[in-house]
């Protein structure tokens, strides 16, 4: 049904101007040639531009000519153990992140589905965190966490137990971004669940529920199986989204303390400005690059996301 | 007592108990959904002493406006908001206008080759992309330009990846209208390009009008670019007014909490407006709610 209409495009013609004769046979090129051009633009030439730059010491200052070094800056990713670091910080952050959020998200969805499905002021309530700048969220939870006078020593003081320094603590502060994060997206997941909730067909339940199929085999044999695309979307962009995360780590901990929540794109930050190595952060970049359109188009082919 | 009313006594007994978990966790997850975004527009309106109150202070004891005062009348918020909106309306005028002819193209038409399917894909794996791997190049390339610090920069910036999401947006909710109507427009004696703007677009409009919305959401909260690409109040957005008010020697949190508040306001707002389309909107028109 979606290609046929382009037959019909020269099919019936006001009389116009040649020029518009022209545009209109044309019309489905120009259409989506602004859009086509200016990510070519916005997204294939910064990629190669990246490269060139890789491939180079560069100076912070402007005059100084561009030092060509090779494969230099790529070399160094192999032993530099800031980057490692790194790499894997995001890694945690991006598996902890998103498995805690999934599976809140799909019980909230699960157990809230059919109270839900008529309250739609109190579910878009629910939704507010994801919409909110996420320099907001990161200003709040520092509040939150504030050693002093935040809100969560003095649930721990109430509680009788010991207080602490949350995102300057060692071993908390990642876990400090995460719960952050969890607060903000978990209602993405839970979202997306409810309308895959919503799109369930009935006929496959009632016969179930006919042939005596406990609620967990309903779960795991129908409920589950006809989520799946929705489940892979959701997970899809949350992926993609935290493996960027910035904001957050930018606030509430700077990438510290001890370089525990040093994450990806914040050292690329660091060694583009504060360390004035921007060949070697287009290296950082590159990599990053390669990682995400890899493991994206992996997902998106395996789930036929482009059809 | 017959063994079936038993079961049944259990069973709706089971059912209640299943209803009033479900009604606590409601309450539960509107508390801690609600209570952050409470905690920051309470501290917003509290003296600088009450903020830093032990045990906190859970109702502002003495409202003021005093860090709304210092925010947007004694430093530039204001203008950080302006230039927020500014940039936030720029980059939703270029992405929605030429986002609404992709999406319009590649639900409608077939291109050779399977050109249609590869540049759907494509357009959506540049949405893909970390904003982080493209400000090397942005920069340098703005820097060349001479385009650093202004909000032309933060537009162009912005488009990459708002582009990619108004063009899916704008393909979905096309791919939801009939074909037909547009047939018999062009059977009357209309265009092709007639049939899209007399037909297709006026059908389409509350999904132009969310994904502009949503265009704007995402421009509003944007902060790594911006960081990258201003430097004073002249292009700085409202996000980097705040960030700057996070120090390494101090944290100004009666100021940063007004105006990150005043950030949420419009987003809270808008969130109601589009609330039919957030499902679709936050999966890029691949989930249809």
């Amino acid at each position: 049904m979606v290609g046929s209409a382009s037959g019909m495009s020269t099919a019936q013609l006001r009389p116009g101007g040649a020029v518009e004769l022209w545009a209109e046979r044309h019309l489905r090129v120009l259409m989506l040639a602004p859009t086509v051009l200016i990510l070519l633009g916005l997204t294939i030439f910064p990629s190669i531009y990246m490269f060139y730059a890789a491939v180079h010491k560069i100076s912070p200052n402007p005059n100084v000519p561009w030092d060509f070094v090779g494969p230099g800056n790529f070399v160094r990713l192999l032993s530099d153990q800031q980057f490692h670091v790194a790499l894997l910080n995001t890694t945690l952050f991006t598996v902890v992140a998103v498995t805690v959020e999934f599976l809140l998200g799909l019980g909230l969805a699960l157990l809230l589905d059919k109270y839900l499905r008529r309250l739609t002021f109190l579910k878009t309530m629910l939704m507010i965190p994801m919409m909110l700048p996420p320099i907001a969220v990161a200003i709040t939870w520092k509040l939150i966490y504030e050693p002093q006078f935040g809100v969560l020593n003095e649930i721990m003081y109430r509680l009788g137990l010991p207080l602490q320094a949350w995102a300057g603590d060692v071993d908390l502060a990642m876990v400090s971004i995460i719960v952050a994060d969890v607060w903000q997206w978990t209602p993405f997941i839970f979202l997306l669940m409810l309308a895959g909730l919503a799109s369930l067909p009935v006929e496959p339940y009632e016969a179930a529920a006919l042939d005596g199929a406990s609620s967990w085999r309903q779960f795991w044999d129908l409920t589950l199986p006809f989520l799946k695309p929705v489940i892979a979307i959701a997970l899809l962009l949350r992926v993609m989204d935290a493996l960027r995360l910035f904001d957050l780590v930018f606030i509430l901990t700077g990438g510290g303390p001890a370089d525990r929540t040093k994450v990806l794109s914040l050292y690329i930050y660091q060694v583009a400005y504060r360390f004035a190595d921007p060949g070697y952060a287009a290296a950082i970049s590159l990599f990053v690059l390669f990682a995400t359109i890899i493991l994206s188009t992996w997902f998106m082919k395996r789930m036929r996301l482009a059809d | 007592m017959g063994i079936v009313s038993k079961i049944h006594v259990r069973s709706r007994f089971r059912e209640m108990l299943v209803r009033l978990s479900a009604y606590v966790t409601i309450v539960v997850a509107l508390v801690a959904t609600l209570f952050p975004i409470y905690w920051i527009a309470a501290n917003s309106f509290k003296f600088d002493i009450d903020i830093f109150a032990v045990p906190p202070e859970w109702v502002p004891r003495n409202p003021t406006l005093k860090h709304y005062d210092e925010a947007f009348i004694q430093r530039p918020f204001l203008r950080y908001a302006l230039n927020s909106f500014l940039v936030a309306v720029g980059t939703t005028i270029v992405s929605v206008c030429f986002g609404t002819m992709a999406g319009y193209a590649l639900a409608r038409f077939s291109y050779p080759w399977q050109w249609r399917r590869q540049i759907s894909f494509w357009i959506l794996s540049t949405r893909m992309m970390p904003p982080i791997v493209s400000i090397i190049p942005l920069y340098l390339f703005f820097n060349y330009f001479d385009m650093l610090n202004t909000k032309s920069a933060l537009i162009i910036a912005y488009t990459a990846f708002n582009l990619p999401f108004a063009t899916w947006m704008m393909k979905s909710y096309f791919q939801d209208l009939p074909v037909e109507l547009e047939e018999a427009a062009m059977v009357d004696g209309d265009t092709r390009w007639g049939a899209f703007l007399h037909v297709a677009l006026p059908l389409a409009r509350p999904g132009l009008a969310a994904t502009a919305i949503f265009c704007l959401i995402i421009s509003w909260n944007e902060f790594l670019l911006s960081l990258i690409i201003t430097l004073t109040e002249q292009s700085q957005t409202l996000p980097i007014g705040i960030a700057g008010r996070v120090t390494q020697y101090n944290t100004y949190w009666g100021e940063i909490s007004a105006a990150g508040f005043m950030a949420c306001v419009p987003i809270v707002v808008f969130a109601f407006i589009v609330q039919k389309h957030l499902v679709r909107g936050l999966s890029l028109g691949a989930v249809k709610g």
